[in-house]
C-alpha cells in the first residue's frame, strides 16, 4: 500500500487506501435493512397482478382480514391521496381499477410473520376483465394499439434530468399515437444531400433488451411512525432526500415529518433512486401503528422492479469513399414499460455528437407498454446507443478497409465542437483513451494472436470500442469540523455504496492539510445532514468531492484565523504541518490543531467552534470517456464465446483513491459484458416474464470471466476536485460493441442483437455462411 | 405448526432454538439465531450471498431446511474471524485490496472461499474462479476477489510451514 503523500504534504488525493468499513463488510457485520429487527415488527407482502393488462372488476379482502396474525390489509380504495394519473411508478402505490404490467401491486398485507402475510395474499379474491396489452414497443407505438395510460397523464423527465444534464429540445409533433410519452428529434444541415453524396450507406437495427441492474440486496424498506406523527423510513436507497420528497408527495405529507435514515445499500446500480416500495410500507406501518418491514423477493425484483429499458436504435450512415462522414439519421425507441420516465436525450447525443457528423435527423421516442416501468441502469441508455454506433463505426471501416482506429480518430469530437443539441463538448479524454489502447499489446498484436488459434474449432478475434458519460450535476452540501482532538468530522447525505466516502475523506484531507486517517466521513440521515444529492450519475465524487473540499477550505481559512489571533502573526506567513500551525521559519511559535479544536469547545472560551461549510450548486459537466479491448474465442459449432483477455482504459480526471477506481472499472465492465453476452429481461405475447430467476436471467459469474485488466487516464476536469471526473458510468459503456466487434473480428458474423447468446452467434454463421 | 427443538453445533457453540419446522437454515440462522452475516440474495439457490459451511461443506442456506441440521455443525461469516476477532487471512486481504463495495455477496463469497483453501490450498486461478462461480457479485468484477483469494492462499500457507 503507497503511503505516499500528496496534496498539501499530506496522505490524501491519489494514495489507494482501503475503505474503513471493510472490515464489517468481511465479517458480516454490516447491517441492511433486512437485517434490522426492531421490536413489534410486522411483516409486509404485496399480491400483484397475474395479467400484464387487466381491468380490476373486484376485490375481496375478508378471508385475509380474518387470518389469525394479520394485522392490515389494505387496496388501493383504503389510501386516501393516490392520484389517480399516477404520474411516476412510486405514485401508483397500488392498481386502482386497472393493472397495466404483470406484477403491479393489487393488495398489501402485514402480519406477525412472513408466512402468514404469504398465506393472507392467497386468500384475497381479485376478479380481472383480462384486458389487451401492449407488448412490442414497436407496435404499441402504432395508432389503435391498447392504451397504457390513462388520458392525460404526464411524463416524467426528472429521471433524465438528475443523470444526464443534457437539454434537448422537447419535439412538438402534433399528432402522436397514444403510448408515444416522450418525443424528441434533433437536426442539423441535409442529410438527405449527404446520403445523395455518399459512396457507402450502412443501414442497420440495433436492439438490446431489458436488463436488470441486478443489485444483490433486493429493495428493501422499514418503516415506522411515532406517536407524535412523524414517519421514519429506513431505506436501501441511492438517496435520502429524493426518497423523503418522492414519498412526501405521494402521500401527501411535509417533509419535514419524514426521516429517511440510509441502511447500507447492497447496491442499486440506477434501480435504488427512485422510490418504489417505500410508500405502501409507510402505510401499512400508519395503519397497524407498527414497525413494518418489506423486503422484495428476487422473482418480483426481476418481475416488478425497475430495470432498464428495452433499446431499439435504427441507424443510418452515409460516408465517402475515403471515410469522411457525411450524413446519420437516426431513430431510438425506448421501451419505458408502464409508466414513462426513461432517459430519451443520452442516446441522441452519443449518436450524433460523439463522432463529427456534419447533417443528422435524430429521433427520439419513450413508448409505453404493459410491462414493469423502467428506471436508470449505470448510464441509462448509453452501452445501448454505443453499442449501435459503435458497431457501426467498426462496420463502416471494415467495409471501407480503414484501420477503424483512424477512422474513429479522426472524425472523434474534442472540447468545443458542438453536441447534437448545440451545446459545446467540455474538455475530456475521449480520444487519449482510444489512442492508448490502440498502443496496447493485445491491439498490436491482433492479427498474431489470431493466427495462433489453435485446430479446435475456435476462432479467435480483437475488438474494441470507445463509450462515453456526460457526467451528472446536483447541488449539494457538506460540512466538516474540527474536533476537540484535532481531528476532522465530515459529514454529508452522500450514500456510500462504492466506496466513495474514503474518496471523500481524502479530498477533505488533502483541502484541509491532515492525513486522512485523522478524518472521519459519515453519512447522516435527512434530519441530521446538509441536503445531498443521489449516488447517481457518476457525480459523487465531482459535486459532494466538490462541496468537502470547499468546506475544507472553509475551515482552514478559520483554523488559521483563530491561529492568526493566537500567535499575533498574519495569517499569510502561518503553515500547517502535522498537525501544528506555526509561523514560517519560526518552527517554535506554534499551536496545535488539538489546542485551537479544544477552544471551540470550553466553557466561556471567546474561540468559536470551526465549522466549515460548503453547499454549491454546478453548471459545468466533464464527460468521461473509456476504451474497451477484448480478446475472444467463438466456437463455431456452438457459437459459444470465451472471453480471454478484457481491457479497460478509462478518463477518470484524477484518481482520488485508485483503488476504488479500479473496483469501479471493473465493476462496470463485467455489468457491460452481461448485457453483452447472457442478460435480458424475455416476455412472451402476454407480457409475462419467462426467466423470472437468476438460474434463468443470468448473470456472469467468476468462472465466465477472465481478470480485467485497468489502465487509468487522468486528464484533468476543469471544476472537478483536484481535477477528478465522473467514474462510476464509463466502464459499463463500451463492452457490447468490443464484443460484437471482436466477434466479427473472429468469424465475420455482425451481431445487431443482444444478448450475444450462443444461438444468436450460432444462428448468424449459419445464415450468413461466414 | 408446532415448533421444534434443533440442536447443532454454530460457530462452534453448541445451540438449541426452537424453530418452525418448515424453515430453512438461513431463516433459522437470521431469525432465530441473530446471525444475519449470511444474506439472501435470491432464495433460490442461484447467487451465493447465504452461503455457509455444515459439516465443513458449502451449503446453500436457503435451500436447505433448519432440521437438516440437527447435530450437524454449522459456520456461518460469524464464525470465521478468531475467536479473538481476528480477520482470516482472507478477510484480512478482502479488505487491504479493497475488494468489498455494497458488500451484499462477501459474506457468501468468502465462506465459498474458505470452504475451497480448506480443501485445496494452492488452488490455481481458474480453481478459484470455480470455486466462487455459485456467488454472484455485481459490484467488483471479481478480479480483485480472486486476487485476494490467492493471496490468502499463499497467508495461510506460510502461516501453516511456520507451525
Amino acid at each position: 500500500m503507497s503511503t505516499m503523500k500528496t496534496t498539501r504534504d499530506v496522505k490524501g488525493v491519489g494514495v489507494s487506501i482501503p475503505r474503513p468499513d471493510g472490515p464489517e463488510k468481511v465479517t458480516g457485520r454490516v447491517q441492511y435493512v433486512a437485517d434490522i429487527q426492531p421490536k413489534g415488527l410486522l411483516h409486509a407482502k404485496l399480491l400483484r397482478s397475474p395479467h400484464a393488462h387487466a381491468k380490476i372488476v373486484s376485490i375481496d379482502v375478508s378471508a385475509a382480514k380474518a387470518l389469525p396474525g394479520v394485522r392490515a390489509v389494505l387496496t388501493a380504495k383504503d389510501i386516501p391521496h393516490l392520484k389517480k394519473k399516477a404520474p411516476t411508478r412510486a405514485h401508483a402505490v397500488l392498481a386502482i381499477d386497472r393493472a397495466v404490467f404483470m406484477g403491479q401491486p393489487v393488495a398489501a398485507v402485514a402480519a406477525d410473520e412472513l408466512s402468514i402475510a404469504e398465506e393472507a395474499l392467497d386468500l384475497i379474491k381479485v376478479e380481472y376483465q383480462v384486458l389487451a396489452a401492449s407488448i412490442d414497443p414497436l407496435k404499441a407505438m402504432l395508432p389503435g394499439a391498447p392504451p397504457v395510460a390513462d388520458a392525460g397523464t404526464e411524463a416524467d423527465t426528472s429521471e433524465a434530468l438528475a443523470h444526464s444534464a443534457v437539454a434537448i429540445a422537447k419535439s412538438d409533433a402534433p399528432a402522436k399515437a397514444v403510448n408515444i410519452s416522450q418525443q424528441a428529434r434533433l437536426q442539423r444541415g441535409d442529410p438527405a444531400k449527404g446520403f445523395a453524396e455518399s459512396d457507402h450507406v450502412l443501414e442497420k437495427t440495433y436492439r438490446v433488451p431489458m436488463v436488470h441492474q441486478g443489485y444483490l440486496e433486493a429493495h428493501a424498506v422499514l418503516a415506522e411512525w411515532d406517536r407524535n406523527g412523524l414517519l421514519t423510513l429506513w431505506a436501501s436507497t441511492q438517496g435520502s432526500f429524493n426518497t423523503r420528497s418522492e414519498v412526501a408527495d405521494v402521500l401527501g405529507i411535509p417533509e419535514n415529518r419524514i426521516r429517511v435514515i440510509p441502511v447500507e445499500c447492497g447496491g442499486g446500480f440506477g434501480g435504488k433512486i427512485r422510490a418504489l416500495c417505500e410508500p405502501i410500507t409507510a402505510v401499512l406501518a400508519q395503519v397497524t401503528k407498527r414497525p413494518v418491514r418489506y423486503v422484495m423477493t428476487r422473482r418480483e425484483e426481476l418481475q416488478a422492479g425497475m430495470p432498464a429499458p428495452q433499446v431499439i436504435i435504427k441507424l443510418k450512415t452515409g460516408v465517402k469513399r475515403d471515410g469522411t462522414l457525411m450524413a446519420i439519421d437516426a431513430e431510438t425507441v425506448i421501451d419505458s414499460g408502464a409508466f414513462s420516465g426513461a432517459v430519451l436525450a443520452v442516446s441522441a447525443v452519443f449518436l450524433g455528437s460523439m463522432y463529427k457528423w456534419p447533417s443528422f435527423d435524430i429521433r427520439g421516442f419513450e413508448v409505453l407498454t404493459h410491462k414493469p416501468s423502467v428506471a436508470a441502469y449505470r448510464a441509462p441508455v448509453a452501452p445501448q446507443t454505443i453499442f449501435a454506433i459503435e458497431s457501426h463505426m467498426e462496420q463502416i471501416a471494415r467495409d471501407l478497409d480503414l484501420d477503424s482506429v483512424e477512422f474513429r480518430m479522426r472524425h472523434l469530437i474534442q472540447e468545443g465542437d458542438p453536441m447534437v443539441n448545440g451545446q459545446p463538448w467540455q474538455s475530456n479524454g475521449a480520444k487519449q483513451v482510444l489512442a492508448r489502447i490502440a498502443e496496447h499489446p493485445h491491439w498490436k498484436s491482433r492479427k498474431q494472436w489470431m493466427a495462433a488459434a489453435g485446430k479446435n474449432g475456435k476462432r479467435r478475434g480483437v475488438g474494441l470500442a470507445l463509450g462515453g458519460w456526460l457526467g451528472g450535476l446536483q447541488p449539494t452540501g457538506a460540512t466538516v469540523r474540527l474536533n476537540p482532538d484535532g481531528t476532522l468530522a465530515v459529514l454529508t447525505g452522500q450514500v456510500d455504496i462504492a466506496g466513495t466516502n474514503i474518496s471523500l475523506a481524502q479530498i477533505a484531507a488533502s483541502a484541509y492539510g491532515i492525513d486522512a486517517d485523522l478524518v472521519r466521513i459519515t453519512t447522516g440521515d435527512t434530519d441530521v445532514a446538509p441536503m445531498t444529492g443521489l449516488s447517481a450519475g457518476s457525480k459523487t465524487i465531482y459535486t459532494v468531492g466538490a462541496a468537502v473540499l470547499q468546506a475544507a477550505e472553509d475551515a482552514r481559512r478559520q483554523t488559521f484565523e483563530i491561529a492568526a489571533a493566537e500567535l499575533e502573526a498574519s495569517i499569510h506567513d502561518l503553515e500547517l504541518t502535522d498537525g501544528k500551525i506555526t509561523v514560517r521559519g519560526m518552527p517554535d511559535k506554534g499551536i496545535t490543531l488539538a489546542t485551537i479544536g479544544k477552544k471551540g469547545n470550553l466553557y466561556m472560551s471567546k474561540t468559536p467552534p470551526v465549522l466549515g461549510k460548503a453547499n454549491p450548486a454546478f453548471t459545468q459537466q466533464a464527460p468521461g470517456f473509456a476504451a474497451q479491448l477484448a480478446r475472444l474465442e467463438v466456437d463455431v459449432d456452438t457459437g459459444e464465446v470465451t472471453l480471454q483477455d478484457f481491457v479497460i482504459c478509462q478518463d477518470v480526471g484524477k484518481a482520488i483513491n485508485p483503488l476504488g477506481v479500479e473496483g469501479q472499472m471493473q465493476g462496470g465492465a463485467v455489468q457491460s459484458l452481461g448485457i453483452a453476452l447472457t442478460e435480458g429481461l424475455m416476455f412472451d405475447d402476454s407480457g409475462r416474464l419467462t426467466n423470472p430467476s437468476l438460474l434463468d436471467y443470468r448473470k456472469l459469474t467468476a468462472a465466465d470471466l477472465p481478470n480485467l485488466e485497468t489502465i487509468i487516464v487522468e486528464v484533468p476536469s476543469p471544476a472537478g476536485p483536484f481535477g477528478a471526473r465522473g467514474v462510476g458510468e464509463p466502464p459499463i459503456i463500451p463492452a457490447p460493441a468490443a464484443i460484437a466487434n471482436a466477434i466479427q473480428n473472429a468469424t465475420g458474423a455482425r451481431l445487431t442483437e443482444l444478448p450475444m447468446s450462443p444461438e444468436r452467434i450460432a444462428l448468424a454463421l449459419v445464415n450468413g455462411k461466414h | 405448526m408446532a415448533k421444534q427443538i434443533l440442536s447443532c453445533t454454530v460457530n462452534g457453540e453448541a445451540v438449541e432454538v426452537l424453530v418452525q419446522p418448515y424453515v430453512t437454515l438461513l431463516d433459522a440462522l437470521r431469525e432465530d439465531m441473530g446471525l444475519t452475516g449470511p444474506k439472501e440474495g435470491c432464495g433460490t439457490g442461484d447467487c451465493g450471498a447465504c452461503t455457509v459451511h455444515v459439516d465443513g461443506k458449502v451449503v446453500a442456506s436457503c435451500l436447505m431446511l433448519a432440521m437438516q441440521v440437527r447435530g450437524r455443525k454449522v459456520r456461518t461469516i460469524e464464525g470465521l474471524a478468531a475467536a479473538d476477532t481476528t480477520l482470516h487471512p482472507l478477510q484480512d486481504a478482502f479488505v487491504r485490496l479493497g475488494v468489498p463495495q455494497c458488500g451484499f455477496c462477501i459474506p457468501g463469497v468468502l465462506m465459498s472461499a474458505a470452504a475451497l483453501l480448506e480443501e485445496n490450498p494452492r488452488p490455481s486461478e481458474e480453481e478459484i474462479r470455480y470455486g466462487i462461480a455459485g456467488n454472484l457479485c455485481r459490484c467488483t468484477g471479481y478480479t480483485k476477489m480472486v486476487t485476494a483469494i490467492s493471496e490468502a492462499a499463499g497467508t495461510l500457507a506460510s502461516q501453516g510451514s511456520a507451525r
